[in-house]
């Protein structure tokens, strides 16, 4: 038996190129997704839903839809809360949404009535026949009448059980906020008195992920099981969920997903899922349903925030004392949006040394679309408040911004304002790499006439989601091929490419031998969820540990057969080496012999388990509020047309410091593909509301970046500053690009125009009313 | 209830049934009537498709300019030799209309008759003095482009008639044109405002036409009297400002549009008058 | 219901389809070809894109019926010796890769109309495709490393 050894200079470990995996497949289009399930025989669904912002549902008349030929069966939220109970509300951290409204819709858009019937059409059809009566209550559209507390999205807040930190809050009524998180240090507000302060008010308005995959779930029963084929990012959660929500044990709920077509948080959580999942339990049918791409904006939607802040710094140009006030708003349901609040609310005064910090970060019910995690999880909203104060700031004392900067930032080893120490989070290398790629310290042409150039620069912060749980399971087939079970989800990030990496890496193999099965939760093991950058960092840590237990394993083995210790053997490229007497034992041999068969497997396990402090009662801080940290730095030079207020980026610099880069060419991919998300949200992106109602859920409306939107020059650079406990030094990456770069694009414009924006997106509307309004000269 | 769509064969089929069904509606390349059919707002009993009936996707040569069937596509427009030569405003406004894609199926019958006031063609059609010829049981009309868009969203089409022929005339030697697109949100938006102008080879005449600046397209013609450029667009911005009357949307407001319509003007003078050196 | 011929990649079917049903429904439902997305149903994204006769068409926008007759190519025919296939599997032109199969026929008729395209030709036929995982620059190198290969064939 031969065993595969790489081809030599072929290395496919960690820190090699190699190509993504099934990169042919998707070039033609052979990848499988969970649409492209054959369809023949099942119901489709489609959903009513609400014209109200805010009302009572007083009736609801299904007759016509009911007897529409091929109509199948016609649901309300009454029907399924008679059947669940409470369990019908379901999310991450208040259960506090139902898959149809009960008795109370809460935005424009809220399903209220699914219809099953034999094809979309129909289903579609039916769906506008139901009739629905309102009584309205008094809506609440944004932040500003949340506060105002006149009326209440929720009668009583519902936190889930699972988050014992937010017990307290269960029942509370009058009030909008689901969660508040306060931090506290010093004295900001006397130490704000001294020195040169800025401040300002902020708007980052809601906006949406839209992955060209458009969410889809199908959902059958096979004897007393539920099965769910969901484009889902979570899928250990999602089965939780709905066995929760069916009084399922967990072994009676099967989730399985296809790789993802983009998702960039949007497919989390309680999407389609607990929908479908009830709809196939009650009627005992496969149901299906695919959101059309207006339905999808309705799913989830990044928060629209407001920041109030100022900082401020001494003589000497250090910073002394930041103030934010910061509100998420969350829509009509909470989904993680307490989370959000926390863990962007806590470092609203960006990665810095600051003695002096009050923060106050609030979610807010609205009556709007669910808002819930979107790539950055909360941290750009907050980025775009500290990075254009820091930046006024150093301009407000004659300072270099970078400089200013540099001088101020959190370096190895300090204790953040939030309490947490830094490691592995190389502020100033990402800064030194974009100011130094972008040439910040030579001379710039400013341009004349219509045209202004500027230069900008933002650095960005964000911690990992922690504490969280992953698992992997390896299975070594005895030809010395492998196979790789976690419920990673790749969704275009690459995990099914970079994990046989670390296990190539750990036993001296091909990663090519080594196939990552697709994620189902009877076979998968249990994993938080693929988010948060989180999943390179600890599924990276389970797969390398499952790896080097499979290693010893193989020694064992290796010990086993030359009858004595294991102290000379090693495993190599050929085998287990024997280093004392030059013998080789081969893997295919070692489990062919261990097992007496061809084909056995030897299979190994892991788990790794991160844990943090949660935040102080009284201060918000936290010895450990996080795993680790992602660093990132963005520099841009721009062109502003004066008379029209258009931006053209002509090079944008995008670093991160991923502690080690697995692959560094799907590292560069992970920055440069969400620098260009970015751009999009500084310059044009944006959801737009008219009394509750989306006005342009449509790709025709809805702007997203496209090739002609490029900047002229993108340059990806990686920075590498290990994490003692990653695999390899590695952490994730797939947030880090898009933080700074609203600020760092409207630092450029103010550079180049003199005009301070506050306001998302820098609509070119925006840019010449704001040059308008300084008496900019045209 | 879904309505039928009847594919006639001949011309004169098209006419009939356009004539004798109820609430009847040309369907073209069908890119804008397939969104309004998703958005649940097309009113039609009856939609009569064109792509069955012989002879109406040709481009002619005709002493005066160009002949251009209602299913010529837009792409071909933008890529056709001939129109290149003879109309290259045409061909170049055409060209930035949407995407490839959309190109490739969308007529140029349809896109004029859809009669929205943002569309890129109509501006070029009104500066070159298009004429749009219109057929149905009753018989053959022309209408003058610059009569044709009758309001917001109305065109000079009357119920039973179809367009079955687009008259461009050629611009006289020595004229020069451009268009210029302005879009306030991603480069490949729709446009926020959009200027087609041309001037002739004595410099004596401006001509402009205006999309999604005011509820309908808007053709603004200016006598020149022999300034410079800058003297041309002085006269430009001055005749266009009475015109524009933008509709406030997503796009921008209209204070903000009608800026936008002014800088695209004189973008587009400036430009047709460099060509014209 | 009216019974209307495709050929696809070659294959001849017999498709019976209503009237208003769209070619992009047909093509994933009726023939199988996945490679066929729905990522806006407007036109605006370009992953349903298919080639009728060499030329891009929106098929979430096409309905079917109109279409008899034709020679239809989509992404999960082509040959996987593609010239325009390896050049984007070798620019590394994909993340998630659910936009690609749009592009990489774009990308066919542009070199069948322009053999040897300039960076902002590829750009001005590529404009309405939207890759969400950002991945242009790739695509854009492949396109133009597409058009080398070919040219040297
Ligand atoms: C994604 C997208 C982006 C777009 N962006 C732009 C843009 O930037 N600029 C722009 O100008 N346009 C844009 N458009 C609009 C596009 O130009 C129109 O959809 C198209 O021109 C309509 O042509 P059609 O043949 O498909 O019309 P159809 O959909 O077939 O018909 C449109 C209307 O015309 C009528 N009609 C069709 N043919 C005839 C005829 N021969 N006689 C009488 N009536 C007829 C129909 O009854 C219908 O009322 C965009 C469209 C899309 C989908
Ligand atoms: S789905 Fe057809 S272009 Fe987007
Ligand atoms: S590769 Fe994901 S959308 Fe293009």
């Amino acid at each position: 038996m031969t065993q595969t050894t790489p081809e030599p200079g072929v290395d496919t470990g960690v820190g090699s190129r190699r190509s993504r995996v099934g990169a042919a497949g998707k070039v033609l289009g052979q990848l499988r997704h969970v649409a492209d399930r054959p369809h023949g025989g099942c119901a489709h669904v489609a959903v009513h839903r609400s014209t109200r912002p805010h009302a009572r549902i007083t009736s609801i008349d299904v007759s016509e839809a009911a007897a529409l030929d091929g109509v199948e069966g016609v649901v309300t939220g009454a029907d399924l809360y008679k059947v669940l109970g409470d369990r019908m509300f379901t999310g991450p951290a208040f259960s506090d949404q139902p898959p149809l409204a009960v008795d109370r819709v809460r935005y424009v858009g809220e399903p209220v009535v699914a219809v099953l019937a034999r094809d979309v059409a129909t289903a579609r059809e039916a769906a506008e026949l139901v009739y629905v009566e309102y009584e309205d209550l008094e809506p609440i559209y944004d932040v500003a009448d949340a506060l105002a507390e006149r009326a209440f999205v929720h009668d009583a807040l519902r936190p889930s059980v699972v988050f014992g930190d937010l017990r307290h809050l269960s029942g509370k009524t009058e009030t909008n906020i689901a969660y508040q998180y306060n931090l506290k240090l010093g004295d900001p507000e006397s130490a704000a008195t001294q020195g040169t302060s800025v401040g300002f008010e902020f708007w980052a308005p809601p906006v949406h992920h839209v992955p060209i995959e458009l969410p889809a779930t199908i959902g059958w029963v096979e004897a007393d099981r539920l099965e769910l084929y969901s484009t889902t990012q979570t899928p250990s959660y999602v089965r939780q969920s709905v066995a929760d929500m069916l009084g399922l044990p967990l072994s009676h709920v099967r989730i399985r997903v296809a790789p993802l077509g983009g998702s960039f948080g949007s497919k989390m959580y309680d999407r389609l899922e607990p929908l479908i999942a009830a709809l196939a339990w009650l009627h005992r049918r496969e149901v299906r349903m695919v959101a059309s791409r207006e339905e999808a904006f309705l799913l989830t939607t990044r928060h629209g925030a407001g920041v109030i802040s100022s900082m401020s710094a001494d003589a000497d140009g250090n910073l002394t004392s930041a103030i934010a006030d910061v509100r998420y708003d969350t829509g009509a349901y909470a989904d993680v949006g307490p989370r959000i609040t926390a863990k962007s609310g806590m470092i609203a005064a960006g990665p810095y040394k600051i003695p002096n910090v009050a923060i106050r970060s609030r979610c807010i019910y609205t009556n709007k679309p669910s808002a819930g995690p979107f790539r950055g999880f909360g941290v750009p909203q907050v980025t775009w408040s500290h990075e254009t104060l820091i930046d006024e700031l150093a301009r407000a004392r004659g300072e270099d911004p970078a400089g200013f900067r540099r001088r101020n930032l959190l370096r190895e080893g300090d204790e953040s304002y939030m309490g947490t120490v830094m490691h592995s989070a190389d502020f100033v290398g990402c800064l030194d790499a974009v100011t130094e790629a972008i040439g910040w310290d030579k001379p710039l042409d400013r341009g004349s006439g219509r045209w202004r150039r500027g230069r900008g620069v933002a650095v960005g912060i964000k911690a990992v989601l922690t504490p969280t749980v992953a698992n992997a399971v390896l299975q070594l087939n005895q030809d010395g091929s492998a196979t790789l079970m976690i419920s990673t989800v790749d969704m275009g990030q690459g995990s099914d490419t970079i994990m046989p990496q670390i296990v190539a890496e750990v036993l001296s193999m091909d990663a090519e031998r080594i196939r990552v099965v697709a994620v189902d939760t009877d076979v998968t093991p249990y994993d938080t969820i693929t988010a948060g950058s989180r999943s390179t960092y600890h599924t990276g840590n389970a797969v390398r540990g499952v790896a080097e237990r499979m290693r010893e394993r193989l020694v064992d083995l290796a010990a086993k057969r030359a009858g004595g210790s294991s102290r000379d053997l090693k495993l190599t490229a050929d085998g287990v080496l024997n280093t004392a007497s030059g013998e080789v034992y081969r893997i295919s041999e070692l489990i062919h012999e261990h097992f007496g068969a061809r084909g056995a497997t030897l299979t190994e396990e892991f788990n790794y388990t991160t844990s943090w402090q949660p935040y102080d009662k009284e201060t918000g801080r936290s010895a450990k509020a996080t795993e680790h940290w992602f660093a990132g730095a963005v520099a841009v030079q721009l062109l502003v047309d004066r008379w029209t207020g258009r931006v053209r980026v002509e090079h944008l610099v995008v670093a991160g410091d991923v502690g080690r880069a697995i692959n560094p060419t799907l590292v560069e991919q992970q920055l440069a593909g969400s620098a260009i998300m970015g751009l999009g949200h500084a310059l044009f992106d944006e959801l737009v509301f008219d009394q509750g109602q989306m006005l342009n859920s449509t790709l025709l409306d809805y702007q997203l970046p496209s090739v002609k939107d490029l900047p002229g020059k993108l340059t990806p650079i990686i920075i590498e500053s290990p994490h003692a406990t990653g695999p390899f030094g590695a952490k994730g990456v797939g947030e880090t690009g898009i933080i700074p770069i609203a600020p760092a694009v409207a630092n450029a414009v103010r550079d180049a125009v003199g005009v301070r924006i506050t306001r998302l997106p820098l609509s070119p509307e925006r840019v010449l009313q704001a040059m308008d309004e300084a008496g900019v000269e045209k | 209830m879904k309505p039928p769509l009847h594919q006639p064969t001949s011309l004169a089929e098209a006419c009939e049934l356009l004539d004798t069904l109820e609430e009847t509606m040309v369907y073209g390349g069908g890119t804008a009537i397939q969104i309004l059919i998703k958005q649940g707002v097309l009113f039609a009993g009856n939609l009569v498709d064109l792509s069955r009936v012989p002879g109406l996707a040709e481009i002619e040569e005709t002493a005066e300019g160009l002949r251009v069937g209602p299913m010529t596509t837009l792409r071909r427009m933008e890529t056709s030799e001939v129109v290149r030569r003879r109309v290259p405003l045409a061909a170049q406004t055409y060209g930035h209309v949407a995407n490839p894609r959309v190109r490739n199926t969308a007529s140029v019958g349809g896109n004029i008759a859809h009669g929205d006031y943002r569309l890129d063609p109509p501006t070029a059609l009104l500066v070159l003095g298009a004429r749009v010829e219109l057929t149905s049981v009753r018989g053959t009309r022309t209408v003058p482009i610059r009569d044709f868009f009758v309001d917001f969203q109305v065109t000079a089409v009357e119920p039973g008639e179809l367009i079955t022929a687009l008259h461009i005339p050629a611009a006289p030697a020595g004229n020069s044109s451009t268009f210029v697109k302005m879009s306030s949100l991603g480069e490949n938006d729709w446009p926020a405002a959009s200027v087609a102008a041309q001037v002739d080879a004595e410099r004596r005449t401006l001509r402009l036409g205006l999309g999604a600046l005011a509820h309908v397209p808007r053709y603004v013609e200016v006598p020149l009297d022999g300034g410079g450029v800058d003297a041309a667009v002085a006269a430009a911005t001055a005749a266009v400002e009475p015109e524009l009357d933008p509709i406030p949307d997503v796009r921008g407001s209209a204070d903000y549009k009608r800026k936008l319509g002014l800088v695209a003007t004189e973008d587009a003078v400036r430009r047709a008058w460099e060509e014209a050196r | 219901m009216k019974l209307i011929q495709l050929t696809v990649n070659g294959r001849r079917y017999d498709v019976p389809v209503d009237d208003d049903e769209l070619l992009l429904d047909v093509l994933r439902d009726k023939i199988g070809a996945y490679s066929v997305r729905e990522g806006c149903g407007v036109g605006a994204c370009g992953a349903c894109t298919v080639l009728v006769g060499g030329t891009s068409v929106s098929s979430c926008l096409a309905r079917a019926v109109r279409y008899d007759g034709a020679e239809l190519t989509t992404a999960d025919g082509l040959p996987e010796d593609d010239a325009v296939v390896t050049a984007f599997v070798e620019s590394r032109a994909m993340q998630c890769g659910y936009c690609i199969p749009g592009f990489v026929l774009m990308a066919h008729e542009l070199l069948a109309e322009n053999p040897q395209p300039d960076r902002e030709q590829i750009v001005a036929h590529l404009e309405g495709n939207i890759c969400r995982c950002g991945t242009y620059q790739e695509i854009c190198r492949a396109v133009e490393v597409a058009a080398e290969r070919r040219a040297r064939a």
